[in-house]
């Protein structure tokens, strides 16, 4: 008599490791992937940066807009770096055709999701390094002047990243690769309707009800307000807070139920 | 005593809209017992591999590998099965003795365990030499082989192998199969095999179960199969089942006998 508790494999972090290091092996021999981490962030943040400057020199007044853009570009990588990662990280299985290999191993899915979260980890950690020397060696700026309330806008920022990946995996597993763009268009999609730069008020009408459901929207209005010198915005941090959850468990509904169509169809033989 | 089979799949079906590719297939594997799953193109071959591996997810019946069900108990089976496709790559950014140590992890063996069974595995088939190769940099037949020892690092139960030796030279496949008779007599491992190479089964399996349109139309040993359709190998079977009207002389009997109407 099978036992239940007989069929389900433990969690191993040894599993999870090993995910990290296939990953690891991958970036240190793809050149071309660094550029995401020390390339496109030092342009980002000369982007922003001199437009913020500029602004400051017409108008004395607007002397905070270096602080908002760089703040905001500088949290925006957080979103996209542990977004990225674990979208191009299941993207990279199906790139070399290694999915089906993964598949029939005993790695779970929890386990090669939180892998490909901390190698993202890992990535988002060598991004803000290059973000945050390129914004103080050139604008005299650090994300610490967000203060302690940083903490938890990263966190909600990561939260949301990862959830989003979830989407685009959900989306990569139900349309194939056809559904790829979605991995890079989504965080700009965010960039452009949470008011990563401004306040939600300044974003067009229509628009500003998607802005009001998304937790990155409350996460960048809590920067701005910590930028403006005042105490920890709580409720609106709150709101990302609770907002983020609902996102992520969104997201791994949709993930979930994506991976069941994929096995249901048959799916995985495109990939093979 | 009775024995406990690695595998026993009942009542397998799964149909993709109107296609019914699997219809009914039932399935039992032995310990140590070399196995062949033949059939035409669209037989159901890839299916009912792909459902016994827990990549498909079937409309009806039961899949048992050791004693873990699937689907629920996917991880736990995939760590007593070991699987190797013809047609897939190695992770191709990866050293041999990388993708090998990272697939040992994913079995649960820790570094040093794993980097001494790729070792092993890679001395046990002639192949140490590949260990700092890219993956990306091998042959079709380094890479079969490769592919073989990474399936066997944990010690599976049972070993799958979809198409192994396709497009492989006479010497690679030789070395493939003579690699593939060592695991299954001195590890005990069951082998089940998908191959269009009729030849290569024959010198194999010691039991072939061949589909057609989603079914089991035969089951036995190479030689029972192939007379009981009135052939003298397994390639008169297939090319029966495959609808394939073949001109005597062009026969591939090689008992001298001609094609005759299946039996069934």
């Amino acid at each position: 008599m099978v036992t239940a508790a007989n069929d389900r494999l433990p969690f191993s972090w040894l599993r999870v490791r090993t995910v990290v290091r296939r990953h690891r092996y991958v970036l240190f021999r793809s050149p071309h992937r660094w550029f995401d981490l020390a390339f496109w962030p030092v342009f980002d943040v000369l982007l922003w940066g001199s437009l913020g400057a500029f602004v400051a020199q017409q108008s004395p007044t607007s002397r905070s807009t270096t602080p908002y853009l760089l703040a905001g570009i500088m949290l925006f990588q957080v979103l996209m770096q542990s977004q990225i990662a674990v979208a191009t990280g299941f993207m990279e299985e199906t790139w070399t055709r290694n999915l089906l290999n993964v598949m029939t191993t005993p790695l779970r899915e929890i386990e090669y999701v939180i892998g490909l979260a901390l190698m993202g980890m890992l990535k988002l950690l060598a991004a803000m390094t290059t973000v945050s020397i390129t914004a103080f060696a050139f604008y005299r700026f650090g994300l610490g002047e967000v203060g302690f309330g940083l903490i938890p806008i990263v966190g909600v920022l990561l939260l949301v990243g990862w959830s989003t990946s979830m989407l685009v995996i959900g989306l990569l597993l139900r349309y194939g690769q056809s559904a790829e763009i979605l991995a890079w268009a989504t965080t700009f999609a965010i960039l452009a309707v949470s008011g990563v730069f401004n306040p939600v008020e300044s974003i067009p009408g229509p628009i500003q009800p998607i802005a009001k459901i998304l937790p990155t929207t409350y996460a960048f209005t809590a920067a701005r307000d910590l930028l403006d010198g005042g105490g920890v915005p709580w409720a609106t941090l709150g709101w990302a807070a609770l907002s983020g959850v609902i996102l992520a468990g969104l997201s791994m509904i949709y993930v979930l139920r994506m991976l069941k169509v994929f096995r249901t169809r048959g799916f995985v033989t495109r990939y093979s | 005593m009775l024995i406990q089979p690695v595998l026993q799949a009942h009542g397998l079906t799964k149909s993709f809209g109107e296609i019914k590719a699997v219809d009914g297939v039932d399935l039992c594997i032995n310990p140590g017992e070399r196995l062949g799953l033949l059939g035409p193109n669209g037989a159901g071959k890839t299916t009912t591999l792909l459902m016994l591996l827990g990549a498909i997810t079937p409309d009806t019946g039961s899949i048992t590998i050791g004693t873990h069900h699937l689907p629920r108990g996917r991880a736990a089976a995939m760590s007593e099965v070991g699987f190797v496709a013809g047609y897939l790559p190695l992770p191709d950014r990866l050293r041999v003795r990388e993708a090998l140590s990272i697939f040992a992890g994913f079995y649960g063996m820790n570094r040093k365990a794993g980097d001494a069974a790729a070792a092993a595995g890679l001395e046990r088939f002639g192949i140490s030499h590949l260990a700092e190769r890219m993956c990306m940099e091998l042959s079709s037949g380094q890479r079969t082989l490769v592919g073989i020892v990474k399936a066997i690092l944990h010690s599976p139960t049972l070993l799958v192998l979809d198409e192994p030796t396709a497009s492989l030279d006479p010497d690679v496949a030789y070395r493939v199969r003579r690699g593939l008779l060592d695991v299954a007599a001195h590890d005990g491992t069951a082998l089940l095999v998908t191959s269009h190479n009729m030849a290569e089964v024959e010198r194999l399996c010691e039991r072939v179960v061949f589909l057609a349109a989603g079914t089991v139309v035969a089951d036995g040993s190479p030689a029972s199969v192939a007379a009981a359709f009135g052939h003298g190998n397994l390639e008169g079977v297939f090319l029966h089942l495959a609808g394939t009207v073949v001109a005597e002389d062009q026969t591939d009997n090689r008992d001298g006998t001609t094609d005759q109407e299946a039996p069934w």
